[in-house]
């Protein structure tokens, strides 16, 4: 017999002694690893949503009345100045009027009678791609209020804002839920091995006296935490990926989700969380061996 | 991996003690400048009352506890400094049959016997076919599934022992290895010690029935207050003898 045959029969026998404690652990580690996922998943998908967003933000400049070409390259040169932006664009009433009736489709009709000029001139400022935070957006808003001849700056201000909010909130729920999984990882890997050891004390005793090493003594116990691990994230990545095809099944067609375009989690994030909870569940019975197994 | 644990050249003593003692706290002295020397394939019985210290000698032979002070040496390797896997190896090349018996009571009489061979990563198979055998031998081949706790105590002892000469081991010490057997037991019992000796294993037998040791031809000390006595010098011709300093 080999060492590793010798030790995953050690294994064996521990799981089936106390399987009870080995199934309330496994379910716990699948439970802090399925909410963090869960909460991870979401603020990946709000990132991606967000990224979208950036690229399409555009900063509207209301202006008192259509500047000139000259005033038009020094509008340019003052915001290029404070800022390198990617695009301006000069909309005219005229052009504005234009775009609005686009946007309205078959009801263009409804502006039949309204004059050219009823929409105010105005400016399309679109950042850098790498202007992402909000911060330096609404700096950049707050500059253009500047501008002679401005009546308004407008970017969805608010929407951007709570946009913005909502995933910092995630990001701290992610965090949390991260260190759900650390201490809950830790704590019930640790409790559950030291109960076994507990309860084969006698026998740990006995292999001691009959020529064990401590490897012999140890290994098993910390595969039984490693497994733990393994076994404990892959059931609770599963229970999330049922979760968001049972998502995408039921929220699929017109709805809000489809502004999202959800994606699962990608392979090394999985690979990732897995090895990081089987790493977990190793220190965990670790550190519970070297408490009780003093060799 | 199969682990070698016989050195290359044999020291032709087994066990050797210099001044040595072993003291309990507070104020008890187990054993008391023990002084001795037990040649290769030597069959010793040590006697003496209870709590003469027949087996916390037996104890420090095998490493299971330290003593205060002294020398032990075990087929040449001092025991009183090995740690972690040299201890282990060493205690690989002792059998011991424990006098409180260290049974597994919630596991079966061939776990209990088997988890020596397990250790020393012997084959399953090889495993398999000598916990039969031994079983065969001491009358338990019906007890091969049946949990360590249910067996009577005799029952239990047998299993101890089968225990300790499982693996084959260079140096077997039993404590008190008729205890709780009948006489039929008993003879079976000690011809399969007999049977290891003849092999070349070296024994120690700690008892105090008389029934065991008298008129046999190997030495025998008796322990009395944690000091040692020569009660029968022996004359196995094979053997060199031990001296009490």
């Amino acid at each position: 017999m080999n060492f590793w045959l010798a030790v995953f029969r050690q294994l064996g026998r521990n799981l089936r002694q106390t399987w009870t404690s080995q199934l309330m652990t496994l379910i716990t580690v699948s439970l802090s690893v399925l909410i963090f996922s869960f909460f991870y998943l979401i603020y990946c998908n709000m990132l991606s949503a967000g990224g979208r967003l950036g690229n399409d933000l555009r900063l509207i400049v209301y202006l008192e009345e259509e500047p000139g070409p000259e005033m038009q390259e020094q509008l340019r040169r003052r915001i290029t100045d404070f800022e390198r932006v990617e695009k301006i664009r000069f909309i005219s009433p005229e052009q504005a009027l234009d775009l609005f009736a686009g946007q309205l489709g078959q009801n263009r009709d409804l502006l039949t009678d309204v004059p050219s000029d009823f929409l105010p001139p105005s400016m399309e400022v679109t950042p850098l791609k790498n202007l992402r935070g909000l911060h330096q957006v609404s700096l950049l808003a707050d500059f253009l209020d500047t501008l002679p001849g401005t009546i308004k700056v407008q970017y969805g201000q608010e929407w951007v804002e709570r946009f913005y909010a909502f995933t910092r909130l995630l990001s701290i729920i992610v965090l949390l839920s991260g260190t759900l999984l650390v201490l809950t990882a830790t704590f019930m890997v640790s409790y559950t091995i030291r109960l076994t050891i507990l309860g084969r004390e006698d026998e740990i005793e006995l292999l001691r006296l009959v020529g064990a090493t401590n490897g012999y003594i140890r290994t098993p116990f910390l595969l039984e935490g490693v497994l733990q691990g393994c076994m404990g994230s892959a059931l609770g990545l599963g229970s999330l990926y049922l979760l968001f095809q049972w998502t995408l099944n039921h929220f699929s067609g017109p709805s809000i989700l489809n502004i999202f375009s959800l994606t699962f989690l990608s392979l090394p994030i999985l690979a990732i969380i897995i090895g990081t909870a089987m790493a977990l569940c190793g220190i965990a019975s670790h550190i519970s061996m070297r408490r009780a197994l003093r060799i | 991996m199969t682990e070698t644990t016989a050195p290359a050249t044999l020291p032709m003593t087994m066990v050797e003690m210099i001044k040595v003692a072993k003291d309990y706290p507070p104020k008890v002295t187990a054993l008391s400048d023990i002084s001795l020397s037990i040649p290769r394939g030597e069959f010793l019985f040590l006697i003496g009352m209870s709590g003469a210290g027949k087996t916390t000698l037996l104890k420090l032979i095998a490493a299971m506890e330290q003593p205060t002070r002294g020398l032990i040496e075990v087929a040449g390797c001092d025991i009183t400094k090995l740690k972690g896997r040299s201890l282990a190896l060493q205690r690989r090349r002792i059998g011991m049959a424990y006098q409180d018996f260290k049974l597994l009571t919630e596991q079966t009489v061939a776990y209990n016997i088997a988890i020596a061979m397990e250790v020393a990563y012997r084959k399953p198979q090889e495993i398999h076919t000598t916990v039969r055998d031994l079983l065969e031998q001491l009358q338990l081949a019906d007890k091969h599934d049946t949990p360590a706790g249910e067996l009577s105590r005799g029952e239990q002892q047998r299993v101890t022992l089968a225990r300790a000469v499982a693996n084959d081991p260079e140096l077997l010490l039993i404590d008190e290895p008729t205890g709780n057997l009948d006489t039929t037991t008993t003879v079976r019992v000690m011809e399969l010690l007999r049977r290891r000796h003849t092999a070349g294993a070296t024994l120690i037998i700690a008892t105090h029935d008389p029934a065991i040791y008298q008129g046999s031809p190997h030495r025998t000390l008796e322990l009395h207050r944690g000091r040692l006595h020569t009660l029968n010098p022996g004359t196995d011709p094979q053997i060199g003898k031990g001296e009490q300093a």
